[in-house]
């Protein structure tokens, strides 16, 4: 059977080929000449569908980074470079890449509106810059050469459709691979992302560069097309149409990518012969995006689920819940695994964690348990790096965090859950668990989701209930088999009979895995079957801590979770 | 007669269910106790009736239908939600806060008279209060609306034993004025003590109605419906106490 | 010394109408939270919308009133979808939106103004004020940093003195309390909407005689808009008023050096990148995710 992302490479560079060879053999020269910015506009389109659709930050100047490239493969044409167009637009690309870098810097914190701010103000930059200058070779009318193989209408078409395709197959890989995965879980949440073991700035940085570049090619493809440019082919205008059509065709699908290029290149030649104003198109894109954004739907999507209802996806075969398979328990270091020492954590003038110790020893489950507010989350938060401060320290097998990232962290071996599931819903079961494990091999990754009850690896995300996606964090974590998982109430909102099996498994975890547990949870007998010993929390401090049926029997345990007087509560 | 009718509530939070067909009833002049441990879906259930959250089943006021009304339409008829966490708004001051909330026909002295403590803070910003006079705002905000009901969601989380009981009285003022009160808490003993109605939730089913002074007597019974192994069978034990 | 004076003196009104743009994209921003990209096209439809009336015989008086109301009604359109559709969106989609909705309101406004076709606009104050240290400042430089300094200061006063003003800093920090509290808080959206619209139409009749004045042009005013918002961090008026003016005086200066005319248009975008660099060197996390 070949592997998941090279049968779907294959089969998008075989129908685009199948396409491409019918406007080839059957279409006059003129259309096919028509045509062929379908496909550089398609190149650009996919280079936006990687940072907007993929890694969810707005550009709004991927035409300036096609006009870079343009440029520069004009003065390489000028200067007659050696090697011809296609050396000209890699270069072009790859000085794409830099601007698109310094670019992206900005955005790396805070919000992406950040980049939409950033990039619109490039594009207003590069438009004034660009139109002082004409293009390398307009006045002494030289034209971009096109490549000896790949002359005229239909040599040229060919050209652009090899690129396309050869840029789609690229992606194709690169989204199924760890690194695409990166992209969606930061575009879901940058927080879930880096508790991963994913670094947030590398995630985005690479996705604009490659963006940058992939842009870059799609310009010095225009100039090889129309031989000289003008400013106006890459303005303000152009790419904010772009980013319109991009949301509204969604350009992260190849077939999405396709239609937007065809709605930008063939709408107005359409209207043109419908006697309507060209730039009408415009208007068109703007109220096709805002449909998109609020249905969440984009047409790409639309038609790969019609397809997927015409020929239905073959379905994983489902699990037999035989648990076969998973690998000998990992070896980490005997002893404490996880020690919190004298932690205190202020918002304000508030303490949220006042002076906690907190042991965890390798091979055990231990509870963490108190009513709301008393500070659970904010421990979780403060072990695995969230916090930019607190005072104390927190140590993994004896080697202490204090200023290791969220990410550092993660990847020395200490995972956590969330309250509420985070999973970018685009991915697929065992797409989720490559990105949280990391190399997995396919007995392995079946035998963690058999394990815990999960659906098989090809199942879509979004297919699967929001019940099965908290186990599937669980799944997630345990796949990475790190020393010290954090569980933050990973039985909310199942039913008695579901919480009950999982706290079964939760107490499986070390035997299985080999990793430590900090569980939080409320279900008070979903802590007892897990836990051997639990700690009880109350305004930020350690009230109480020991083997679950002698702490839970406890006075000051039950004042402080239920405030009832414990007279008589327990004979 | 019934200010509040809940029936059959269903809500979902992120497609889970976590409040599964719970019935409830508030009664003017009444305080109504929502007990039950973390998780229970006390919020969630507060979230549904006020609109916060979609909920399917039926919320009547007074006898209108509200199931389908939009958050702020059940606030302008009467139902009053304070959220947990003191939502104050932290950069106006006290005064300004109550203000933004006053009815025509209120005054702001009926806030003062049920807390005399903000008297002397009306010029002070929200956000610098204490964290049981931010709490106390909170009420007396939902007050000088003129509510029907109003809902308080884990008012005395995080605060002084002092002050809890501070607020406990003056909740019960409010009923006493002739408001339905529905009161989620944790700390149950309290709640217990001042409240007429009790209501145990657990994993988002009703396993508890009744008297509160019959489950302040018990507290047995209590600590098995908080503490478990009450489970399934604990959706048997409503059956026979409803 | 006047070699760089005049040049920051002709900057000034520029500036002036930065200051006007960024103040009302913070108002927009605290308020409504959304980053609006088409904060300048709006203002820009109401004042074609003037432009037209006058270019059909209507006195100025009224055709300006009727401008800025157009102005206010384009904004509470645009308000409208954003409350009706996107009320419950992220930061990100909302910002998506108004990015899309720019291309189609240019679009749209390059068709039924003709492009790039010259109109006559008429300038509501001109001629020389004063001179200063030798050099001329204009009735149309001094009127846009008054209007802008008037709007900082009204801005402020409006949501600390008046009721409305306290529902709409109430809805601003917490929209469900807002809401719980019985506010009619989807009004409330598209008064704000409607007020930002007729304030930037009216700034932009003042602005339009002294740029470019086609629709795209004033509509992309909305760059320089976000660098004085971005100076402000889209929370005070009182810095985005003075980002924007300085933006206005740098855009001069550098225009009147040899080199630099070519640059004049790079200065917002250094400006945003400068800002942006600064402001975030401690942040860590996007706040919710």
């Amino acid at each position: 059977m070949p592997h998941a992302s090279t049968r779907a490479a294959l089969s998008t560079a075989i129908s685009i080929a199948v396409v491409a060879a019918l406007i080839y053999f059957l279409l006059p020269k003129y259309w096919v000449y028509i045509i062929t910015p379908v496909f550089i506009v398609g190149v650009t389109l996919q280079s936006l569908g990687l940072v907007t659709g993929r890694t969810g930050m707005i550009s709004l100047a991927q035409m300036s980074f096609a006009g870079v490239g343009a440029w520069v493969t004009g003065y390489l044409n000028v200067a007659q470079f050696p090697g011809g167009l296609i050396v000209w637009m890699i270069i072009g690309g790859l000085a794409a890449v830099p601007v698109g870098i310094a670019i992206g810097l900005p955005a790396l914190r805070l919000r992406g509106i950040n980049l939409a701010i950033v990039t619109l103000g490039f594009a207003a930059a590069f438009d004034s810059v660009l139109g002082t200058i004409t293009y390398p070779g307009q006045t002494a009318f030289i034209k971009v050469a096109q490549p000896a193989w790949f002359k005229g209408d239909y040599g040229y078409f060919t050209l652009v459709v090899l690129v396309y395709i050869t840029i789609a197959v690229a992606l194709e890989y690169i989204s199924r691979s760890r690194l695409g995965a990166s992209w969606l879980a930061v575009r879901h949440s940058e927080r879930a992302a880096a508790a991963l073991g994913v670094s947030v700035p590398k995630a985005k940085l690479s996705a604009f560069a490659l963006s940058a570049f992939i842009a870059g090619v799609s310009g010095g493809l225009l100039a090889g097309y129309l031989g000289t440019l003008v400013a106006d082919n890459f303005n303000m205008m152009q790419s904010l149409a772009l980013f319109a059509v991009a949301t509204m065709a969604g350009a992260h699908l190849t077939q999405g990518a396709i239609i937007g290029g065809v709605l930008i290149t063939l709408f107005p030649e359409l209207l043109r012969r419908l006697n309507l104003p060209q730039d009408v198109g415009s208007v068109f894109f703007a109220l096709g995006a805002v449909q998109a954004l609020s249905t969440g739907e984009t047409i790409g999507e639309t038609w790969a689920r019609l397809f997927r209802k015409v020929v239905p996806r073959r379905k994983g075969a489902d699990l037999t819940g035989a648990a076969k398979g998973l690998a000998p328990a990992t070896k980490h270091a005997t002893g404490i695994a996880l020690e919190v020492k004298d932690v205190t954590v202020r918002y304000g003038n508030v303490v949220a964690l006042d002076d906690v110790n907190l042991t965890v020893p390798a091979g055990k489950v231990v509870g963490l348990i108190g009513p709301n507010g008393a500070g659970k989350s904010t421990m979780v938060d403060a072990i695995t790096g969230f916090f930019p401060s607190y005072k104390g320290s927190v140590l993994l097998n004896g080697t202490a965090l204090e200023g290791k990232s969220a990410t550092a962290r993660a990847l020395l071996g200490i995972r956590r859950t969330w309250q509420t599931t985070r999973i970018a819903a685009e991915l697929t079961v065992g797409e989720y668990i490559r990105l949280a494990a990391g190399p997995i091999s396919h007995t392995e990754l079946t035998a963690v989701l058999d394990w815990i009850g999960c659906p098989g690896p090809d199942t879509p995300i979004a297919s699967v209930d929001a019940g099965t996606r908290r186990l599937l964090d669980v799944a997630g974590v345990v796949a990475a088999r790190p020393p010290v998982i954090l569980l933050d109430e990973p039985a909310a909102g199942q039913s008695y009979a579901e919480a009950i099996r999982l706290g079964a498994r939760i107490a499986e975890i070390p035997e299985k895995f080999g990793s430590a547990v900090l569980l939080i949870e409320h279900d008070m007998d979903l802590v007892r079957r897990a836990c051997s010993s639990i700690a009880v929390f109350d305004f930020g401090r350690v009230i109480a801590s020991g083997p679950p049926q002698l702490v839970l029997a406890l006075p000051v345990v039950q004042k402080a979770y239920m405030g009832i007087e414990p007279e008589g509560a327990v004979a | 007669m019934s200010a509040l009718a809940i029936e059959n509530l269903v809500v979902n939070r992120t497609g889970i269910p976590v409040v599964r067909g719970v019935n409830l009833i508030a009664k003017a002049g009444e305080i109504s106790v929502l007990l039950g441990s973390n998780g229970a879906g006390k919020t969630t259930l507060l979230e549904g009736i006020s609109g916060v959250i979609p909920a399917s089943g039926r919320i009547a006021l007074d006898g209108a239908d509200l199931t389908r009304s939009l958050a702020g339409h059940r606030a302008r008829a009467g139902l009053s939600h304070v959220e947990q966490g003191r939502t104050v708004f932290g950069e106006m001051t006290t005064e300004e806060n109550l203000r933004v909330a006053l009815h025509p026909s209120a005054s702001l002295d009926q806030a003062y008279a049920l807390f005399p403590e903000l008297v002397q803070r009306r010029t002070v910003l929200a956000g610098m209060l204490s964290g049981g006079e931010q709490q106390m705002l909170v009420i007396a905000r939902s007050l000088v609306g003129l509510p029907k009901v109003v809902l308080i969601d884990e008012m005395s989380a995080g605060l002084a034993p002092v002050v809890v009981g501070r607020l406990m009285s003056a909740v019960r003022k409010l009923a006493d004025s002739g408001v339905a009160v529905v009161l989620v808490e944790q700390f149950a003993a309290l709640a217990l003590a001042i409240g007429n109605r009790a209501y145990v939730l657990r994993r988002g089913q009703m396993v508890f109605e009744g008297g509160c002074a019959e489950l302040a007597k018990d507290p047995a019974r209590l600590h098995h419906l908080y503490l478990g192994d009450a489970g399934e069978t604990g959706a048997e034990e409503t059956r026979q106490h409803a | 010394m006047n070699s760089l004076l005049t040049p920051a003196v002709a900057g000034l009104s520029a500036g002036g109408a930065y200051a006007i743009l960024g103040v009302c994209a913070i108002f927009t921003y605290r308020l409504v939270a959304v980053v609006n990209f088409t904060g300048a096209a709006i203002g820009a439809a109401g004042t074609f919308v003037m432009v037209a009336l006058t270019e059909h015989g209507m006195p100025l008086f009224p055709a300006v009133i009727i401008g800025i109301l157009a102005g206010a009604l384009v904004g509470v359109m645009i308000g409208g979808v954003m409350t009706k559709w996107f009320s419950g969106a992220s930061a990100t989609t909302k910002a998506a939106v108004t990015a899309a909705l720019l291309v189609g309101i240019i679009a749209l406004g390059l068709r039924l103004t003709g492009g790039q076709r010259p109109h006559l606009f008429p300038d509501l104050v001109s001629g020389s004020a004063f001179r200063f240290a030798g050099v001329e400042v204009t009735w149309g430089s001094l009127l846009t940093v008054t209007l802008a300094v008037g709007l900082t200061i009204a801005s402020d006063l409006f949501l600390a003195r008046t009721r409305t003003g306290l529902q709409m800093r109430a809805l601003s920090e917490r929209p469900m309390a807002a809401e719980l509290i019985g506010i009619r808080v989807r009004v409330l959206a598209l008064a704000v909407w409607g007020i930002m619209g007729a304030v930037t139409a009216f700034a932009m009749m003042i602005i339009a005689p002294l740029r470019s004045p086609d629709f795209m042009s004033l509509s992309l005013l909305v760059v320089p808009a976000l660098a004085a918002a971005l100076i402000g961090a889209f929370r005070s008026f009182r810095a985005a008023l003075l980002g924007g003016v300085l933006i206005g005086i740098v855009e001069g200066m550098v225009s009147a050096l040899e080199f630099g005319a070519r640059f004049r248009g790079v200065v917002p975008f250094l400006v945003i990148l400068i800002v942006l660099l600064w402001s975030q060197r401690g942040a860590r996390w996007d706040a919710a995710r």
